[in-house]
């Protein structure tokens, strides 16, 4: 047809050829990559491709020390879920406890040992061997002096906390510290003061009817959060016919706040007044018939709720009210963290709290206060947590050149202490700092020599959870995959070092796992003294994932002497004038970053959070009528500044907390840490302000005020939720308690009519 | 330019035309040059990269799933349904003026199609498997699911497209032959192609007129059914503010009046540029803006019927979506949908306004602007504000959105373009049975008139 | 068979009636709302076990969550009576299912035992079926997802990782709920027992306030749970016929 020449020819083919080039690369671009499936030539005999091999563990991620049951699929960890054996968890797992997963195959986890080659807190490591690091380490501990050796490490129980022990003690030195932001110091001190007892007990929300708290936000992150949500569950519906009434009391809502039946906004640190005036209500009511009631009486008679009125912002009815529910209720119970303890008379408030415990009568009761028994092992423990005061002292031996080496465990107080502590700049006045930390965080960027540790789902440990169930636990952390990096345990590091300098007699064991072997067959030897067949006990325990034995405190607890007499409650102090700086500071522990741990894992940063939907991000929480008032909307960036510092961070419009209270999640605002967790968000622990409980030593975390000022720009709230009221469409829909009983509620559409197998009744819907 | 007082003679068309075929200035490879260009820039380059990425390139984000793509395919078929109407509807009402546009009209309808059909494509998660929607036997032994209203809409345009272009094509026949007659070399090869033989005898003319009345009555339901199916996308679901009964009839009537809106840019722009201002008469004009006029206030009844219903409900789901539409967001596009679609069209009222070219061009433009903006906020707005609140969402177009739009209508242009030189945009015979028989010598006076 | 006969016996099994309403089982979740406490267990533990894919801040500012199951917050009242209440929304599995009438492609369909279930590799990604969910459960893959190794490490290999361009949404993990059939299979053609299988949201809730089962026993613990005079389902007269039923929330100081 068409006359084509030699030249359109060509032309035309080279359109064609390039036009079908350009649509072949994207084709190619929009597929994926070819992957070559190579198979083994002599397959590994320790799992069966296609078919999951599980392994019983402890969580590591917080305190509580859940059980946790790991799915490896080909020597991979898969899935992380609560062993349905373990008293604390009962097959239950919180979502930080999932994570721990993101932890073993986190992209930032330290490789191998390493050592600081440019200057302190630069970033400049470089890889050595563990043969040179462990060397360097030895040496300059061999070189220390007596007592100038500093173990600062996470809170550890156990045989390793034993071990720990042990190495100090041959290392001549005294300081040992364990340090957790979120121990409960005020706590066991309270408990100490009011009942003379050295350990936590349990407290029974499962079995009570009755639950009064004073700021402990039991459900997210106070002592055993995944045991309480069970024990709620339990006590909202699992009991027949009666369900758990829930009363919370703090100036933020919290999610046990939200789940409560009743919340109760009081000023911090006042949550003591309040307790001493609901004792003294059912004290002069003639709730409490014990022999001492007189002296109770005697001791209570200044606080009458007329006066906790108006200290608290609670009125008179309420606090009446209270008084007579908690009383009536059988069994009810009462307990307290969260703002109440973390206060500047945190202690007061909670013997002021544990008293209503023992006035209604719960203490070694179901649904009430149960004292454990002694930990089998890893109880010294307990006296080494460290408080602010203690790190206040490290700080000044620091200053004072007392410091020789630093050894760090995977605990952060770099992050997780004021600025106004001067940690950091006394951590430059430290000649040697050895991290053994798995993860470079703050504190361990200002270390000279890394030698890393295993992730507790790569290496040997064990616990103790404390406080305990009321009987004595124990389960052992073992490896669930082979270690991916050439880290190594924790104990094996200790026992290396012990082993270069020399500490062979006093600490005889080549590794954790023989540490562990003995000190469990002590444990054996406690309940079955057959020799011989621990071998058997020890593969029992693994594969069951934990032991206990059914021991319970004996003896009744009574009041330490002197403790009603000096039952009273001091003035909280806060640290700035109210002139300047109108608000009060409430940081409260995230869900999901606990105190900062969470921030690496990308699960938990998409997680978003519960009460506002947030992810991501740091925010300020502040009344709606206090941000109409300032002109404040979501997404106003502010400046938060107290006495000690200031930080930067939107404001989210929160209905339920005071108008004169901010609150900030704590977790954010690394500057290290890795790539999830830099350079995002602001850290509310930094501006706090150096104020602790004289009785405990505790930092005092919402006793700063602060002043927020508007910087005129916005921040890009990155939320995942939309419109947070209902507008009326009955999305969640409530019944009152008596429908709940048995009187039918409508259903709103056609019922499901249940199709019964076989022989069984037909039930109408 | 010649004054309507001077009688036109079939000669006069048939020149004009075949010189509107072959005689190109510079001027027309110029923006042929331009449509071409855009579209590669706009509309290809874009979507390769969205293709390569994945629909994140748009802004379309969870809930609103749907974005511009959607409202730009639903766009485009509304547009389409311009030629149905004036070469269809128009034809079996036997009206004189249609005779002149129809022919561009119906390519409007073709091109608008083909337009739509591609924005289906960009639309698509993974459209290198769009051919699963057809139903052809194949390997996995399965059938696309037929109670989708998306699968009705294949088969609704499917049907559309293959009628619109038998109907275009067979009404051309005899201008393809006319062509032929009076051009060389390869064109005259094409045309001879294209007329498939025509030799103008009184059968084939019977023939002709017979099959075109029977394909246009064929096509004028689909009209009202392709657009009604169209919008049974969004009306068969349970989603509060697309799922309303007057959906059907407010998307037919909302695509014929941007229709008859597109014909009136698409007449101003023929008869400036191709030399059509004998053909295309301020009457044409004055007809189609009565037509708009009636679509107009058919359409703002429609809009007031679905305020109204939705403040009566009482429900919260009803409520809040129209108070988003009229006072959140998107408020601002509302308001211009209403005085473009709405209030503007108001000036039709004027007989002075309906015959000034350039006024109706601007009108017409707002219109479709407006129009537009309306499918875009059908989209927007509901899917911001379902039925659980804290899903609800703001969607913003990315840019890679807003330069595919541009892109659509740079190759709707494009193909404009290319079928303005390939056929006769103004149908010859037709037009000649606008005009008296030519006297001729001898001729009694009563056998020249019809 | 050939082809005529074929189409006309399967023909006649689709009209019988109660075609759709025959399971082999009926998997039905309830959610007691008075036992939520908002915890997001429930999210991180079907991220761990789905294979969700990290999305990242970026494109959740951009909105484009990926959440199978997602906690919704609604405050009610004002200080200081504010009141939060949770409600934890996945794909409630309707009988009567909005989205699978409107797959142009039959990607979602209802399976044998009750399940709205997605297959991946037939979604073209129209994202009709997000659009005509009421209960916005359906997510869309925007665009290729990665893991900073090794963090893919941890993928289930039971379940697909999902390309760019598919729909998907929870399946009441599926992959286990296969595996529990198998598992009874192989025992010898008994039932799946009631608590053998659970979706891995349903098996970590610390509060326990998700239960997980076969409706078809009315022994089941699911179905006791769900004749609860509590028992709802959230928007309930749109009549999509839901498996997951909600027990209301007890307000303890109202009637």
């Amino acid at each position: 047809m068409a006359n084509v020449d030699r030249r359109e020819f060509l032309r035309l083919v080279g359109a064609g050829g390039v036009g079908a080039g350009a649509g072949f690369m994207l084709a190619e671009s929009i597929k994926h990559p070819v992957e070559y499936l190579i198979p083994y030539p002599v397959p590994p005999e320790e799992f069966s491709p296609g078919i999951a091999t599980w392994y019983n563990s402890v969580c590591g991620m917080c305190p509580a020390g859940c059980g946790i049951s790991v799915r490896t699929r080909e020597g991979r960890a898969k899935k992380i879920e609560g062993n349905p054996l373990h008293p604390v968890n009962q097959g239950k797992l919180c979502a930080l406890g999932h994570a721990g997963l993101q932890v073993l195959y986190n992209p930032d986890r330290l490789t191998g040992p390493m050592i600081q080659n440019g200057e302190r807190g630069a970033d400049e490591f470089v890889k050595t061997t563990w043969e040179d690091g462990l060397s360097r380490t030895a040496d300059r501990l061999a070189a220390a002096r007596q007592d100038g050796i500093y173990f600062l490490t996470q809170g550890v129980r156990g045989h390793l906390a034993n071990l720990f022990e042990l190495f100090m003690g041959e290392l001549s030195s005294d300081r040992l510290l364990h340090y957790d932001f979120a121990h409960p110091h005020a706590l066991y001190a309270a408990n100490k003061r009011l009942f003379g007892e050295h350990q936590l007990p349990y407290y029974d929300i499962r079995n009570t009817r009755y639950l009064l708290s004073f700021g402990a936000d039991y459900l997210t992150n106070w002592l055993s959060p995944v045991h309480h949500s069970l024990g709620f569950g339990h006590s909202r519906h699992g009991n027949d016919g009666v369900r758990g009434r829930f009363v919370q009391i703090e100036p933020r809502m919290s999610i046990s706040g939200a789940a409560a039946d009743e919340w109760i906004p009081a000023r911090p640190g006042t949550e003591g007044f309040l307790a001493l005036s609901v004792a003294h209500r059912i004290v002069a009511d003639g709730h409490y018939e014990g022999d001492d009631a007189g002296e109770w009486r005697k001791a209570l008679s200044a606080w009458s709720p007329g006066r906790a009125a108006s200290l608290t912002g609670v009125s008179e009815a309420t606090i009446s009210r209270l008084a007579r529910e908690f009383a009536r209720a059988d069994p009810a119970l009462a307990i307290g963290g969260g703002a109440a303890a973390n206060h500047t008379n945190g202690v007061d408030n909670l013997v002021a709290v544990s008293a209503l415990n023992y006035l209604v009568g719960n203490i070694g009761k179901p649904g009430g206060v149960v004292f454990n028994p002694e930990p089998v092992t890893g109880a010294s423990a307990i006296d080494r947590q460290a408080n602010y005061r203690t790190m206040q002292k490290l700080v000044e031996d620091a200053r004072d050149g007392k410091i020789d080496v630093l050894i760090v465990n995977n605990t952060n107080p770099a992050f997780s202490l004021p600025l106004a502590s001067g940690f950091r700049e006394a951590m430059a006045a430290i000649p040697t700092i050895v991290s053994l930390s798995s993860f470079i965080d703050e504190t361990t960027l200002m270390a000279d020599v890394l030698l890393p540790s295993h992730t507790y789902l790569e290496g040997w440990a064990d616990d103790m959870p404390e406080p305990g169930v009321g009987f004595p636990v124990g389960a052992i952390s073992q490896p669930v995959v082979a270690p991916l990096y050439n880290s190594r345990s924790t104990g094996d590091i200790v026992l290396d070092l012990s082993g270069k300098l020399g500490f062979n007699e006093a600490i005889p064991w080549t590794s954790m796992e023989d540490v562990l072997k003995d000190g469990w067959r002590r444990i054996y030897e406690r309940g079955a003294p057959e020799p011989g067949d621990f071998d058997s006990f020890w593969r029992d325990v693994l594969v069951s994932g934990v032991w206990g034995e059914n021991v319970r405190r004996g003896d009744s607890v009574t009041i330490a002497p002197g403790a009603i007499e000096g039952m009273a409650v001091s003035e909280p102090r806060l640290a700035g004038e109210s002139g300047d700086y109108p608000f009060i500071l409430h940081p409260y522990l995230s869900s999901s970053m606990y105190d900062g741990r969470g921030a690496n894992l990308p699960w938990m940063q998409e997680l978003p959070d519960p009460m506002t939907s947030i992810v991501y991000g740091t925010w300020v929480e502040m009344n709606p009528v206090t941000a109409k008032e300032m002109g404040l909307t979501d997404g106003d960036l502010v400046t938060v500044t107290s006495g000690t510092g200031s930080i930067e961070a939107p404001v989210v419009v929160f209905p339920a907390i005071m108008p004169d209270v901010v609150a900030m999640p704590i977790g954010q605002g690394h500057d290290a840490l890795g790539r999830y967790a830099r350079n995002r968000g602001a850290n509310p622990i930094e501006i706090l302000a150096p104020e602790t409980d004289s009785a405990s030593g505790n930092l005092a975390t919402s006793a700063t005020r602060v002043a927020l000022a508007p910087t005129g720009r916005r921040a890009t709230l990155v939320k995942t939720g939309g419109e947070s009221r209902q507008l009326g469409r009955g999305i969640v829909q409530s019944t009152g308690s008596r429908s709940s009983r048995g009187h039918s509620a409508k259903l709103n559409s056609i019922p499901i009519v249940v199709e019964v197998a076989e022989s069984a009744v037909v039930e109408s819907a | 330019m010649q004054t309507e007082e001077k009688q036109l003679q079939f000669t006069d068309i048939h020149d004009d035309v075949v010189r509107s075929l072959v005689v190109t200035g510079r001027n027309y490879y110029i923006a042929l040059g331009c449509a071409i260009f855009v579209t590669l820039a706009c509309f290809f380059f874009p979507w390769f990269y969205q293709l390569y990425y994945g629909i994140g390139a748009a802004g379309v984000n969870s809930p609103t799933v749907w974005g511009t793509y959607l409202a730009s395919f639903i766009f485009w078929i509304g547009l389409s349904h311009s030629g149905t109407l004036l070469s269809c509807v128009l034809h079996i009402t036997n009206s004189q003026w249609r005779k002149a546009m129809y022919r561009s009209a119906e390519a409007m309808t073709l091109f608008s199609l083909m337009v739509a059909a591609t924005m289906v494509m960009v639309h698509l998660g993974r459209p290198w498997f769009i051919h699963w929607a057809v139903p052809y036997p194949n390997q996995m032994e399965l059938w696309p699911n037929f109670r989708s209203p998306l699968l009705f809409d294949v088969m609704a345009i499917t049907t559309y497209l293959t009628g619109s272009s038998i109907f275009i094509y067979m009404g051309s026949i005899p201008d393809f032959a006319a062509v032929r007659d009076r051009t060389t070399g390869w064109r005259h090869h094409m045309y001879t192609l294209l007329s498939l033989g025509w030799r103008g005898t009184d059968t084939e003319w019977h023939r002709l007129g017979w099959a075109y009345t029977f394909l246009a009555v064929l096509i004028i339901p689909l009209a009202v059914s392709v657009h009604s199916i169209v919008s049974w996308d969004f009306a068969m679901s349970i989603v509060p503010g697309l799922h309303q009964t007057i959906f059907a009839p407010y998307f037919v009537v909302g695509a014929i009046y941007s229709g008859t809106a597109g014909i009136v840019t698409v007449m101003f722009v023929l008869r400036k540029y191709m030399n059509f201002e004998q053909y295309i008469t301020k009457l044409h004009f004055d007809n189609l803006g009565k037509l708009l006029l009636v679509l107009s206030l058919l359409w703002s009844y429609i809009n007031i019927l679905e305020l109204f219903t939705g403040w009566y409900s009482g429900t919260s789901t009803e409520y809040e979506q129209l108070k988003y539409k009229l006072f959140g967001f998107y408020a601002p596009l509302y308001w211009e949908m209403i005085l473009f679609c709405g209030v503007a069209p108001l000036l039709l009222i004027s007989n002075k306004f309906r015959t000034s070219f350039v006024p109706m061009l601007a009108l017409s433009i707002a219109i479709n602007i407006g129009m537009y903006t309306e499918r875009f906020l059908i989209i927007a707005t509901t899917l911001s504000r379902q039925y659980l609140p804290e899903s609800w969402r703001v969607y913003v177009p990315s840019v890679v959105e807003l330069s595919i739009i541009v892109g659509s209508v740079a190759m709707f242009v494009t193909l404009f373009l290319i079928f303005v030189k390939i056929f006769p945009s103004v149908s010859i015979y037709e037009v000649k049975e606008t005009m008296k028989i030519p006297k001729r010598e001898g001729v009694p006076e009563w056998q020249t008139t019809h | 068979m050939n082809i005529w006969d074929r189409f006309v016996s399967s023909w006649r099994e689709f009209r019988k009636d109660g075609y759709y309403d025959e399971f082999d089982y009926a998997w039905t979740m309830t959610i007691d709302l008075d036992r939520c406490t908002g915890c997001g267990a429930c999210v991180t533990a079907c991220q761990a076990e789905n294979n969700i894919p990290i999305v990242g801040e970026e494109q959740l500012g951009r909105g484009r969550e990926m959440q199978w199951i997602r906690i919704e917050r609604y405050w009610e009242g004002e200080y200081p009576n504010a009141r939060l209440k949770f409600i934890p929304m996945l794909c409630q599995q309707c009988d009567a299912a909005p989205c699978e009438t409107v797959c142009p492609v039959t990607a979602t369909y209802h399976n044998q035992d009750g399940l709205n279930a997605q297959v991946y590799n037939r979604c073209i990604g129209t994202r009709s079926c997000a659009v005509y969910c009421p209960y916005t459960v359906r997510y869309f893959n925007y665009n290729d997802h990665r893991w900073d190794a090794p963090l893919e490490q941890q993928l289930n290999p039971d379940v697909t990782v999902r390309e760019k361009g598919v729909m998907e949404k929870c399946t009441f993990c599926v992959q286990r709920i296969r595996q529990a059939k198998d598992q009874a299979k192989d025992d010898g053609r008994r039932r799946v027992r009631d608590g053998e299988v659970q979706p891995a949201c349903v098996q970590t809730c610390p509060s326990e306030a998700l239960v997980f089962g076969d409706r078809k026993d009315a022994s089941n613990r699911v179905s006791k749970s769900m004749n609860d005079a509590r028992a709802y389902r959230v928007l309930g007269e749109l009549n999509t016929q839901p498996s997951v039923i909600y027990l209301k929330k007890v307000d303890a100081d109202a009637d």
